[in-house]
This record gives structure tokens, C-alpha cells and sequence, in this order.
């Protein structure tokens, strides 16, 4: 069996990368006594696979983490024995066991909810004032890096949903971001692309990916940890 | 602040660096502790975190119900500009406190190419740099480490130094420093208390003079409460002291990730030119059940898939088969490898090694220091050519294709002759390697030699040598550079001689390099142990500016009856002792391991605490 696993990554370690999360991952479940699986070979290591990266500097609400597990245990069971070994700032909010042939995760991924939050300033204004503008268009170029490159890529058709609200303290940006062919719309290029056209060089902000998105088999988005097994 | 901080981590390298919240280090809140302890780390992150001094006290304080330790680290160059330019003070790493908030501010000493980064963390945290200008609210900075066995250059910036073993005299200093803090007891009250502890060293209240050559005269107390020799502190039973149930895990890469066991102190070889070895005697070793008891407790409070087995010499550890042996039944089920560091050439190797399931076959190092039998008798260095060779072919037999060979440059009586044993040894290396028949052994051989400039340091028989001068390195690392164009297979490294001038200077310097160093940080030296910071001529600008000169430090041979700055200091052998082994030395006469028989270093004096010692020579 597996354990599809939903984390959050907190604001303090928002600055993580990929591998050093995973690595961290593999030493808190070594913590617990969880009947995990090991790689074979000369350097054994903790299976485990994310869902989806996550940006360097964004905070994760719902992150979803696979660990193939070598014996019989509850969701409930798993998330009580993270949490007991996990800082504060990394939570498991919930867990769901699942059979070997539930679909890997990446394969599943199809997009993503995604929060901005500015606090409210000159800049911020700015970006609040011409995102509307963004959300009509049909087209809005900017430099964006891949794995082939950095190429001026229109970005606009990332942004499957958007909406902006405005409180007396902040500007908060909300956006489903669907992945394309060439992959995934990181929260700063898309900031990026407002700043350009909101004129500014720069805009504080925080982003927080609240949820990883997949269809279901009626083409439905839900949260990818949510998939049927079969 | 919060704000400017997180606004500031958008924009630098390495962010991580800076946000603490790892596993283990929510300890408890800064504002519950009657007195708050910021540990000082003068390096960047990933060098504190994988400091097992630092994880020892950090553990100790923190186990103190009434105190709270946090983690101050220095920023690299992108933060601390970032930070300048915000007006955001130094922080610790668990609470964000500025550290000038702190009770007391202790600096861990590992390195004498650190000494700007104290100044620059304290002017960045807001504590006035000098000591003297510290007044009643203002933290009490503190410092210990092997650098504070000639604490003088640092003498103007820190209030007390802790000489020796660190786990008893840091509660006793928190602890005196917390009824102080209760009672209201005046600053220059508190460090004349702290000089009554044992190794406790505080400078104001000593004073030193000098002879019109620049010697120093005198050196003596002028306060009743300061002793004339500070003695050092030594833990007697390395199984009943403290040693950390839990320690921190950073999320990101750090230098060693992963469990230092420390299997015993001390080592009895007796290597000249090393002063860990003399600092840190007697040998005094750990129990293998207290080591199983504190691995237990490790892997399951970090959940790391690796432990090291540390010390000077771990290859000398009494029970080392046993040790490795139980270590892998203990923890095969959850994958956790052994791994053995500073294998010394002369150690237990294909036994032990043979039983470390994880052994990584990328390269196995080597120390033999010198490159022919001569120079190491001089050092010292018990180890035969054909010991070496032994163990050579027993790695490429082995397996092994890569070895890395460690020397030092510029030793007490080298000759061209002894630099050449040097590419002989890397030769004998490669041969070795061919000797193994093609199939036997592993792909790819690559042999480095790598040779760092000898920099003579306090405590040592080669304390009162010279250090060649920069042209003498210089032409002696192109000899050695040459010799080895004539080897396939084998590559030669070499070391920034302008670094290790400064070495020798800090380290054996006396009072007045506060001034240099209080200069060269005013001109901008910071991250000297980082070569690409590290400026030669701005330091060489600081001495001419305080009228002093390096070569007066480093380039000059001091006298047997030459009054030394650190003199005053009882560090457990005797300067009796050193002087001997340093005349032994130039009459390349080797002295026995301590297991063999007792040298009569000194240590003996401190009864019940050497294993090997013979009281009989006091």
C-alpha cells in the first residue's frame, strides 16, 4: 500500500528547495517507527515523491507527498506519528492509505490554487489597479525560465481562473494555475508579468500554493489528493 | 523587523541560513528564561551547524530550567549588506532576537581567520565592539574553543575567556551570571565573580609589558580576584558528562550532516605540530554502551541516516570492532551507516572497515604530514614509510582508486630533500596502485597530495619556532609543484601562504594585535577564512598603522626563557615538557605513544585523570 499524504510547509521554511524537503521528509519519517520502504542497493534511502515542486519562497497550504509503506496502517495513524516527529512549521493535515496501483501523483497533476498576498503599499496598488486588465487579456508576454531556456512565453493562458480583493490591509490575488505542456507557471513570473505592466520594478508579496489540482475521471478539478482509487 | 527580515530573505543566496525552525530547536521561549545565552558561531550557517561543540552547549544550556540558548551565526556578504542597508540588527536564528538583547553572548573560538567575524557580528548586533566601552546594560560576551588557549589578540573585545573542557564551565558562568542578574550585581563586580572560576580568564583585570625588543616583560594580575595562572577545566568522566539526547537538523546542506558521536577526547600520539593533541589531553574514552545509549538516542530524536565516529584519532579507540560491530546490529534495520573520519594511516583499517556496510569508495585519506622518515621524526609523526604503503595497498586492493595525501610545508628543519619525499610518497602511491593487477582494482586512480604551510601554535613543542618566510614557501611550494610534473596519476594542491601568515600571527600573537585586528576590521576584513575575502595588503595596511610588524609574529624564533603571551595559562602540559620535545625535535628523536608509557607531559599533575599517567614522575 501507499499513503498519499497532505503537509502543510509553513512560512518559516517557505525558503526550502525541493531535495532538502524531501531529505527532511525521509529523516522525519526515519523518527517515527512507520513501516516504511527502502531503496535497494549500496546507499538505501526512504521511498518517497512529492506531487509537484513547489517554488522556492512560497508557502504550501496542501502539499502532497506519496510513501509507499511495507505494512498495513491508518491515515490517522500516519499523520499522529509525523506530527509527533515534525517541527511546527511542517504538519501533516491529513493522509489517506491507497492500493500500489493508485496513479502516481505527478502524473496526476493538472494545476494548482494559488494565493498572493501584498501588504498594502504604493506598488501593491499598482498591481491591484492593472490585474483586472491582465485577467481580460488574452496575451501577456513575459521572460519566463524552463528547463530548454528562458524564453518570452505568453503566460496568460496558465491562469485558468483569477480574482483580486482589496481589504483595508492588503491586496490578495487568487488564481488557478493550469499546467500546460511545457509545464507549470511559477507565482513570480506571474508577479513578474504585473510589475512589468504595472510599470514597477519590484512588489513585496507572499504567495501561498493552497492546493494541488487534478481532473477527476468526469474532468472535474479537485485536489489531487482526492482521486479515486480504483 | 519581522517584515524587513522576510523582505531582506527574498533577495539573498541561501535564504535557509537564516530561518531557523528546524527540528530540535524549539526549545522554549526566550521570554520565560531568567537569562538568555546567544551562542555566537563567527562562520556561516552551514560551518556552525556542523560544529559538535556548538550542538554539545547549545543542549546543556538549554537543559538549564532557568536559562534559554539560541543561535547567532554570521550572515554572508549579500545578507549583511542587506541588513546594513535596513538598519536590521543581528539576530538569533530560533527567536529573532537582536543579540544585543542577550544576557551573555558567547563566541566559539575554532579558528583564528574568524576573529573579524566577532567584531562584525557584535557591531551588527548592536554590542559595542570593545569591552571597555561596554557598560551596564549591555550583554557579557564571552568565549572558549581551542583559539582561546592564547586568547591575547582577542583580549580587547571579549570580557572572560573559558579555558578547557567547555560542559562544567559554561553552567557555572550562566549560573553566576543569572544570581547576578537578580541581585543587580555592577558589571566590573560580575567579571571580577567570573575570575574565581576555574579557567575562567578575564582580561581586564591583567596587564602586560614589554621589553624594548618587543618581548613581552610582564604579564600579571592587578585585582586580588584574577589568579596569576588561570588553570584550565577538564571533564574527568566522559561517561557521566553531558552529551546531547536531540540536536538541531537543518533542512538544508551543511558541511557534516549528520551524527558526530564523539567516541573519546584526547589523543596519545603526540604529534608536534598539532595542538589539538596537546590541548585536548588525556585520552579519555566513552563507554561502548554509553555510545550505543547516546547513538539510540540520536537517531531517534533527528532521523539521521548517517553517524560518524569522532575524535583526534578514532582509529586509537580501545574498543573500536566491538563499537562498529554493535552500532550496525543496532541500527541496520532503520539504514543508519557508520562511517569512521581522520582514519590515521597506522589505525585499525581493513577490520573495522570491512564492517562499515556503507563505506564510500570515493577516497580515503591520508596523513602522513612529511615526506621522508627524517621529517617524521621531527613531527613526530609515528608513522613508517612502510606502514603507509601497507595501507595504501590495502585500499587500492580494496577497492579504492582515489587517495588524498595530507603534508605540511615549511616544518622545523626541512630540506629540499624532505620536499621531495613528498612527490617520492605520491609516486610510491601511484606504484602501489599498478601493483594491483589490472581487474583487481578499481577504475580511475587519482592520487592528491595536498600540502597546507605549517603555522606554528601556541601549546605545541613548535611554539617557539619560526615560520618560513612567504618567498621561502613560495619557492619551496614551486620545488614541490615540480617534482610532481614528472607523475602520472598524481596531483599536487597547495595553500595560500598569505593566509597561513596570518594564522601564525593570531595565533601566537600577544595583546597588541587587538589593535590589528580592531584595524583591519575598520578597513574591511571580514570572512578571512574564505579565500575569496581574504586581503593580504589590507592586513599588511593594519600592522604598518599600529606600528607593528608580522614578521616580529611569525617569521621570528623565540627563546627558551622568552616570557610568552600565553604563559599564564595551565592548558595540562608543561612548557618543561614542550621544551624537551621541541629539543628532541631538532635531534629528529622520536618520544613514545602515551600508551606505551607515561611522558611525563604534565597531566599527570591532575590526579586520576590520565589513564597511562605514571605518578611517579611528577
Amino acid at each position: 500500500m501507499r499513503m498519499i499524504v497532505v503537509f502543510e510547509k509553513g512560512l518559516p521554511v517557505r525558503h526550502i528547495g525541493h531535495l532538502d524537503l524531501m531529505r527532511t521528509m525521509q529523516r522525519a519519517l526515519r523518527r517515527t517507527d512507520l513501516p516504511i520502504r527502502y531503496s535497494n542497493g549500496f546507499n538505501p534511502h526512504i521511498r518517497l515523491s512529492f506531487a509537484a515542486p513547489l517554488s522556492v519562497g512560497v508557502v504550501g497550504l496542501r502539499e502532497v507527498m506519496d510513501v509507499p509503506m511495507s505494512a498495513e496502517v491508518t491515515g490517522a495513524y500516519f499523520q499522529q506519528a509525523m506530527n509527533r516527529v515534525l517541527p511546527s512549521c511542517l504538519r501533516v493535515v491529513s493522509a489517506r492509505s491507497v492500493s500500489d496501483t493508485f496513479p502516481t501523483l505527478m502524473a496526476l497533476v493538472a494545476g494548482s490554487r494559488i494565493r498572493i498576498q501584498l501588504s498594502i503599499c504604493a506598488e501593491a496598488m499598482r498591481v491591484a489597479e492593472v490585474f483586472p486588465a491582465f485577467m481580460e487579456a488574452t496575451e501577456c508576454v513575459t521572460l519566463r525560465k524552463t528547463k530548454s531556456g528562458e524564453n518570452m512565453t505568453n503566460i496568460r493562458p496558465f491562469i485558468a481562473e483569477g480574482s483580486l480583493e482589496v481589504t483595508g490591509t492588503e491586496a490578495i490575488i487568487r488564481c488557478v494555475i493550469q499546467n500546460r505542456q511545457d509545464g507549470s507557471l511559477k507565482p513570480a513570473v506571474l508577479m513578474q508579468a504585473l510589475c512589468e505592466l504595472a510599470g514597477i520594478t519590484s512588489v513585496d508579496y507572499i504567495a501561498y500554493r493552497e492546493q494541488i489540482m487534478t481532473r477527476n475521471p468526469q474532468g472535474a478539478l479537485i485536489g489531487v489528493e482526492e482521486y479515486p482509487d480504483a | 523587523m519581522t517584515e524587513q527580515i522576510e523582505r531582506l530573505l527574498m533577495r539573498v543566496e541561501k535564504p535557509a541560513r537564516y530561518t531557523g525552525s528546524e527540528m530540535n530547536t524549539d526549545v522554549k521561549p526566550i521570554s520565560q528564561a531568567e537569562i538568555s545565552f546567544a551562542f555566537c558561531f563567527p562562520d556561516t550557517y552551514e560551518v556552525a551547524m556542523s560544529h559538535l561543540g556548538l550542538k554539545i552547549l547549545y543542549s546543556i544550556i538549554n537543559n538549564l530550567p532557568y536559562a534559554v540558548c539560541e543561535r547567532v551565526c554570521m550572515p554572508w556578504v549579500d545578507m549583511l549588506e542587506g541588513m546594513k542597508a535596513e538598519n536590521v540588527p543581528l539576530f538569533s536564528l530560533e527567536s529573532r532576537t537582536p543579540l544585543h538583547q542577550f544576557d551573555i553572548i558567547g563566541f566559539t573560538l575554532q579558528y583564528e581567520m574568524s576573529f573579524t567575524n566577532i567584531l562584525e557580528m557584535l557591531w551588527l548586533g548592536g554590542v559595542p565592539v570593545k569591552a571597555a566601552e561596554r557598560g551596564e546594560q549591555d550583554p557579557i560576551v564571552v568565549a572558549g574553543g581551542p583559539c582561546a588557549s592564547n586568547p591575547e589578540p582577542l583580549h580587547a573585545f571579549i570580557d572572560a575567556f573559558m579555558i578547557g573542557d567547555g560542559e562544567d564551565v559554561i553552567v557555572e558562568v550562566v549560573s553566576l551570571l543569572n544570581e547576578c542578574k537578580k541581585t543587580g550585581v555592577p558589571r566590573a563586580e560580575r567579571l571580577r565573580l567570573l575570575a574565581g572560576i576555574q579557567g575562567v580568564y578575564v582580561p581586564s583585570l591583567y596587564t602586560a609589558a614589554y621589553h624594548e625588543d618587543g618581548t613581552l616583560r610582564q604579564f600579571l594580575p592587578i585585582d586580588p580576584a584574577a589568579p596569576e595562572t588561570v588553570q584550565k577545566q577538564y571533564v574527568y568522566d566522559m561517561n557521566t558528562t553531558a552529551f546531547p539526547e536531540s540536536i538541531p537538523v537543518p533542512y538544508t546542506q551543511i558541511v557534516h550532516d549528520r551524527i558526530m558521536l564523539e567516541i573519546m577526547r584526547g589523543c596519545t600520539r603526540g604529534c608536534r605540530f598539532c595542538q589539538a593533541g596537546m590541548l585536548y589531553r588525556p585520552v579519555r574514552e566513552r563507554s561502548v554502551d554509553t555510545l550505543l545509549a547516546q547513538a539510540e538516542n540520536l537517531v531517534g530524536s533527528t532521523g539521521y541516516e548517517e553517524i560518524s565516529l569522532s575524535s583526534l584519532s578514532s582509529g586509537d579507540y580501545s574498543c573500536l570492532p566491538a563499537l562498529c560491530q554493535r552500532l550496525m546490529e543496532r541500527f541496520a534495520e532503520k539504514r543508519v551507516s557508520i562511517s569512521l573520519p581522520s582514519l590515521r594511516i597506522d589505525s585499525v583499517l581493513k577490520d573495522s572497515l570491512a564492517q562499515t556496510q556503507r563505506v564510500r569508495k570515493s577516497s580515503l585519506t591520508f596523513a602522513p604530514e612529511a615526506g621522508t622518515q627524517r621529517m617524521r621524526d621531527v613531527i613526530n609523526k609515528g608513522v613508517t614509510q612502510e606502514d603507509l604503503l601497507s595501507k595504501l595497498k590495502d585500499a587500492f586492493e580494496g577497492g579504492w582508486s582515489s587517495v588524498k595525501l595530507y603534508f605540511m610545508l615549511g616544518l622545523p628543519t626541512e630540506t629540499d630533500a624532505d620536499l621531495a619525499g613528498i612527490a617520492s610518497l605520491g609516486e610510491a602511491a601511484v606504484k602501489a596502485y599498478y601493483a594491483v593487477p589490472k581487474g583487481q582494482r578499481a577504475k580511475g586512480l587519482r592520487v592528491t597530495c595536498s600540502a597546507s604551510v605549517f603555522v606554528p601554535k601556541p601549546f605545541t613543542p613548535f611554539q617557539w619556532c619560526a615560520q618560513d618566510s612567504q618567498e621561502e614557501v613560495i619557492r619551496k611550494q614551486r620545488f614541490v609543484r615540480q617534482q610532481f610534473t614528472a607523475i602520472r596519476g598524481a596531483s599536487f594542491n597547495w595553500h595560500d601562504p598569505s593566509v597561513s601568515l596570518m594564522e601564525a600571527c593570531f595565533a601566537t600573537g600577544d595583546r597588541r594585535l587587538s589593535d590589528v585586528l580592531y584595524r583591519a576590521w575598520q578597513l574591511g576584513c571580514k570572512l578571512d577564512g574564505w579565500s575569496e575575502h581574504f586581503k593580504l595588503d589590507v592586513w599588511l595596511q593594519a600592522f604598518t598603522d599600529c606600528g607593528l610588524s608580522p614578521d616580529f609574529y611569525a617569521h621570528r624564533t623565540r627563546q627558551e626563557d622568552e616570557l610568552l603571551p600565553w604563559d599564564f595559562i595551565d592548558i595540562g602540559v608543561t612548557k618543561r615538557f614542550l621544551w624537551r620535545e621541541y629539543q628532541r625535535a631538532l635531534n629528529a628523536q622520536t618520544t613514545r605513544d602515551c600508551r606505551l608509557g607515561c611522558n611525563g607531559c604534565g597531566i599527570e599533575r591532575m590526579k586520576g585523570l590520565c589513564s597511562y599517567a605514571d605518578d611517579r614522575s611528577v
